[in-house]
């Protein structure tokens, strides 16, 4: 398999603090790579230099063999990354229909949106069980909504790889399972290539074909779930959190 | 909560598009009359609300749809008046050159001013932007042998005659800058409803997001400012070629206020409610013909009034009777 | 010639520091650029003026009753409007431009845009190094001066102080370890409008009371508080300062009608190449 992205040597400073420490790997096309590690061990920090909105202070990241680091988050964007943030953020004013449509229009701009757009919000709507929500205003919907809009409107970029920040966390049992779904969806009819952070372990371990754990900016493991699961470094340094 | 939902849907449908379509067509057929039995004085204010409303337009896409707020829209309106009027009186272009060549101009210069200054975080831009404004009416204060200071500029030529059509004459003129405006609101209607109004709205509503998902923010921001300062650019030109003579009074920062006050009276990121409530308020203000230093009060004691009781604007308030509970 | 210029741009630049002060230590907690400020000064000026023509009051009260004017006006400013949109900075920034236009306006229609004349309450001057300098002046530079130190000291030694600059690094988190921000925004805002109170009935004998006389000093105390960067007691100083003698020497060398100009190209350099300010923390 070809590796969608490479990641060498990243690394990111604030201000003396280190917060991403010469982390390197790579990520196969169609894969589901899961991102864990505990609170500050630099998860964000990675997705927001890969995704642009963070230079990385030394290291390159490659995507499809094009370096991307350094590039403005709407440059990177249009090659083909898409990203939720951890934070959920919408267009709050908008309703769902026109906020994913934003989407299609910030990748294919059209004077006045053609019909295939428009049937392509349709389909993603359906796709993410938006569809009862079409003409309700984004802020008016729950945070989980929300987070299922910008999933939408980030699927409405057409990327070839999505980052995920912590898209389950505040979601109930039955939302999870749906999500989950959807992912598995995403990735195995869209070929989607997705990268998770995930606090939720369940989520992780359903969910990727392989786990990259991140500490104090550092990578200390990769594997398969299982490997991960049984890695002694790992359960160090979750314990070590712990104590 | 879902009843509410559908309620709001169900008020966009289609008796609210019959009803505003009679509107705009009897505020038009108003508009078309006007000149046939109104006094040349009528025709003035008129003339001077139709300008007003244009401007509070263009400001409305720059801060009302993109999210920028500035405080300098007088000047590039200025900017525009002035262009046009030393353009075709020293360098004896036409008006039908100088005109679209003044709004060029006005939109390469916000666009120079626009590109390093939309990058500043916090307020830093919007007050910067104040001072612009005022470093601007300086100049055409000061240039005395450019603009005459503040002796003012006289002699400024109506448009030549086009298709037989005599510009000299009042009604000319007011129908002249009434096709002028038209255009500009339709122009801006149709452009806030496109793609492009899209993505302007997307920045206004969360800039991050708007570029992870592939926006050029500061390419947008830079080309709203641009062509809203270019729309106001050409209307300082229709202003300076209908009332014949120009004076650095009538662009200081007092101006740009009042667009600015005007745009959100109406209420900011619905193009009609600042073009409407400027045109009618306009209106009300000069037929009522107070002194400019009571206007000023009354638009400042307006805006502080409706921002506390409803900082969407008029549009919001009349949104709010009409929708019940928000 | 050109020290007496110096001497001038010293004693504009002083007022222009005590008016960034405020504006200064305002914007850097509560996020407000306070346009209203210049519409307190404008008041101030006139209430100076009423205490020492109407009233009869000496000098020295008609300051402390502009001082009084200018911080209550500030202070129910930030009490009745601005604490209601606390978070929504444009909203407030907007309420700030139109309380500045009100102000000054409503100065119009109380008293006429007509100059009113500020009796001298100091007669003669001093000579210095071959330049004259009224007694007038040199009361403006030891007020400043002294108002100046005062501020500084309240900062730094007393216990609102310490909460005012808690509060200026990190409002959430000063929050959190239970300073009440109500207190912190009514005192500083208070202390605002004092300074500029103060700010115009020391100027106000030296040219003229009109409506339009807050447009200048706001604009400047602006761009000191811009250039200086926020929480820089010392950058408010120099930028005031180095803006006043800008101003009377540029008054000399470059046209007078340009002199304000010129400051402003200096605020645009500047925010160009230094974002944060001269003296800003990174």
């Amino acid at each position: 398999m070809s590796h969608i992205l490479e990641v060498k040597n990243l690394r990111k400073e604030f201000g003396g603090v280190i917060a991403v420490d010469n982390a390197s790997f790579v990520v196969e096309q169609g894969t589901r790579l899961g991102i864990i590690g505990p609170n500050g061990a630099g998860k964000t920090t990675s997705f927001n230099m890969i995704s642009g909105s963070f230079k990385p202070t030394s290291g390159t990241i490659e995507f499809e063999g094009k370096k991307v680091s350094g590039l403005k988050p709407h440059k990177i964007s249009r090659m083909g990354i898409g990203r939720t943030f951890q934070i959920v953020r919408a267009f709050g004013e908008l309703s769902v229909y026109e906020h994913v449509l934003t989407g299609i229009m910030a990748h294919n701009l059209r004077f006045t949106p053609t019909a295939d757009q428009h049937h392509e919000v349709d389909r993603i709507l359906e796709l993410a069980k938006l569809q009862d929500f079409r003409d309700v205003t984004v802020k008016n919907l729950t945070i989980a909504s929300q987070k299922l809009i910008e999933l939408a409107t980030a699927l409405a970029t057409k990327p070839k790889l999505l980052l995920l920040d912590e898209l389950m966390a505040g979601l109930t049992f039955v939302e999870i399972d749906e999500t989950l779904k959807l992912l598995r969806k995403i990735n195995e009819e869209m070929g989607i290539t997705l990268i998770v952070v995930e606090h939720i372990m369940k989520v992780i371990m359903e969910l990727c074909k392989k786990i990259i754990v991140l500490n104090y900016g550092e990578k200390i493991a990769e594997g398969t779930p299982q490997e991960v699961a049984n890695s002694k470094t790992v359960i160090e340094a979750y314990l070590g959190e712990e104590a | 909560m879902k009843n509410n939902l559908e309620k709001t849907a169900k008020m966009k449908s289609k008796p609210g598009l019959i009803r505003n379509v009679i509107i705009i067509a009897v505020v038009l057929i108003v508009l078309l009359l006007l000149p046939q039995f109104a006094s040349d004085y009528i025709i003035y204010v008129a003339v001077l609300a139709m300008i007003y409303a244009v401007l509070a337009g263009s400001y409305d896409l720059t801060t009302g749809y993109t999210g920028p707020l500035t405080f300098c829209h007088g000047a590039f309106y200025g900017i525009g008046a002035y262009a046009s009027a030393l353009l075709t009186l020293k360098a004896g272009f036409p008006f039908w050159v100088a005109f679209p060549v003044s709004g060029i101009i006005v939109f390469l210069f916000a666009a120079v001013v626009g590109y390093p200054g939309l990058k500043l975080k916090g307020h830093y831009f919007a007050v910067t932007t104040f001072f612009f404004g005022h470093f601007i009416y300086l100049i055409i204060l000061n240039s005395v042998k450019l603009t005459n200071g503040p002796m003012g500029l006289r002699g400024i030529k109506p448009p030549e005659s086009i298709l037989g059509i005599d510009f000299s004459s009042l009604q000319a003129s007011y129908y002249l800058i009434l096709f002028f405006g038209l255009l500009a609101v339709v122009f801006l209607f149709f452009l806030v409803r496109s793609g492009i109004g899209k993505l302007l709205v997307s920045i206004r509503e969360n800039e991050e997001l708007s570029e992870a998902i592939g926006v050029n923010t500061s390419f947008y921001k830079v080309l709203a400012f641009s062509t809203g300062a270019g729309i106001a650019g050409l209307m300082g030109s229709l202003f300076a070629h209908f009332f014949r003579l120009l004076h650095p009074s009538t662009f200081t920062w007092m101006t740009s206020e009042m667009v600015v006050i005007m745009a959100l009276v109406g209420g900011l990121g619905t193009l009609f409610g600042p073009i409407i409530g400027a045109g009618i308020i306009t209106l009300i203000l000069e037929l009522m013909r107070f002194a400019p230093e009571y206007r000023f009060i009354i638009w400042s004691a307006a805006l502080i009034v409706v921002l506390v009781i409803e900082p969407k604007g008029l549009m919001g308030i009349v949104g709010r009777i009409r929708g019940g509970k928000r | 010639m050109v020290f007496q210029q110096i001497v001038n741009g010293i004693i504009i630049g002083s007022t222009y520091s005590l008016v960034a002060l405020g504006l200064n230590i305002i914007w850097s907690i509560t996020d407000i650029p306070d346009f209203s400020q210049g519409g307190i000064y404008v008041i101030a000026g006139y209430a100076s003026y009423f205490a020492v023509t109407l009233a009869r009051f000496p000098f020295f009260f008609a300051v402390l009753v502009a001082m009084f004017v200018g911080g209550a006006i500030a202070f129910l400013i930030e009490r009745f409007l601005y604490r209601r949109w606390r978070g929504s900075g444009r909203i407030q920034l907007l309420c700030a431009i139109a309380l500045f236009f009100l102000l000054s306006n409503a100065a119009i229609l109380f008293w006429t845009a007509k100059a009113k004349i500020f009796p001298a309450y100091l007669k003669g001057s001093i000579s210095v190094l071959g330049s004259i300098v009224s007694y007038q002046r040199l009361v403006v530079l030891f007020v400043a001066a002294g108002l100046f130190i005062l501020v500084y000291l309240f900062i730094m030694k007393t216990k609102i102080g310490k909460a005012i600059r808690a509060a200026s690094q990190d409002r959430e988190v000063a929050e959190v370890v239970g300073i009440n921000i109500d207190t912190v925004n009514s005192v500083v805002f208070f202390m605002g409008g004092a300074l500029s109170g103060t700010a115009a009935a020391l100027i106000s004998p030296l040219y003229a009371v009109i409506p339009s006389m807050g447009d200048l000093p706001l604009l400047k105390s602006l761009v000191v508080v811009i250039l200086g960067g926020f929480g820089s007691v010392a950058g408010v100083l120099i930028g005031g300062l180095g803006l006043g003698l800008i101003e009377s020497l540029g008054a000399v060398y470059i046209s007078s009608g340009y002199q304000h100009g010129f400051t402003f190209i200096v605020l645009i350099m500047v925010l160009l190449f230094f974002p944060k300010g001269l003296f800003g923390k990174a």
